[in-house]
């Protein structure tokens, strides 16, 4: 999975079935310079993941891509590209 | 499979419930000439790999989900830690 910073929250209206009124979440993926820097910025190309953790705006959270995005919703059908996988208390990669 | 040298450890409190007890590492991929990816990617890690350590990472899920169950997002996998490399004018 990569990291990414929460930057807000999609609502669609209407939506397909299958997502169930789960939360949407806009992520700014975080590259290694601001990672070191911890300086609450991101970097990168902005995505959209389910979230069901709960994460807000700001925290940083895990989030895989690809098929494994819709492993949690096993074995229904969920058109899901990524998925917040966990939050990130700390990461600690020194300097 | 790709290679990736590891950067730090992870914490997470909150996440998936087939992750609880998992190791987390974040890891920068490597390009044949040695050079990192400017953006970490989270593995998870059942071998002990340490920073700084060049690992191999599987992106395929299937491990994943034979040790955590289907229903896990988990999906990169550090599947060897790497003694050497052998290319042509560049180092692991």
């Amino acid at each position: 999975m990569r990291l990414g910073i929460v930057r807000g929250h999609v609502t669609l209206t209407p939506a397909v079935e299958a997502y169930g009124g789960r939360t949407l979440v806009v992520v700014e993926p975080v590259t290694m310079e601001n990672l070191r820097a911890n300086n609450g910025l991101g970097g990168g190309k902005a995505l959209i993941a389910i979230d069901e953790l709960g994460a807000a705006e700001g925290q940083m959270v895990g989030f895989t891509e690809g098929r494994e995005a819709a492993n949690p919703f096993w074995p229904g059908a969920v058109p899901v590209d990524a998925y917040c996988s966990l939050i990130v208390d700390s990461i600690d990669v020194g300097q | 499979m790709f290679l990736a040298r590891i950067e730090g450890t992870v914490v997470a409190a909150a996440k998936h419930p087939t992750l609880d007890g998992c190791r987390f590492l974040a890891a920068l991929r490597l390009e044949a000439d040695g050079s990192a990816a400017l953006e970490p990617l989270v593995v998870v890690d059942w071998l002990g790999a340490a920073r700084g350590a060049t690992v191999m990472v599987s992106t395929d899920g299937d491990i994943a989900r034979a040790k955590l169950g289907n229903t896990t997002p988990a999906r990169m996998v550090v599947v060897g830690i790497v003694d050497a490399v052998q290319t042509a004018g560049a180092k692991a």
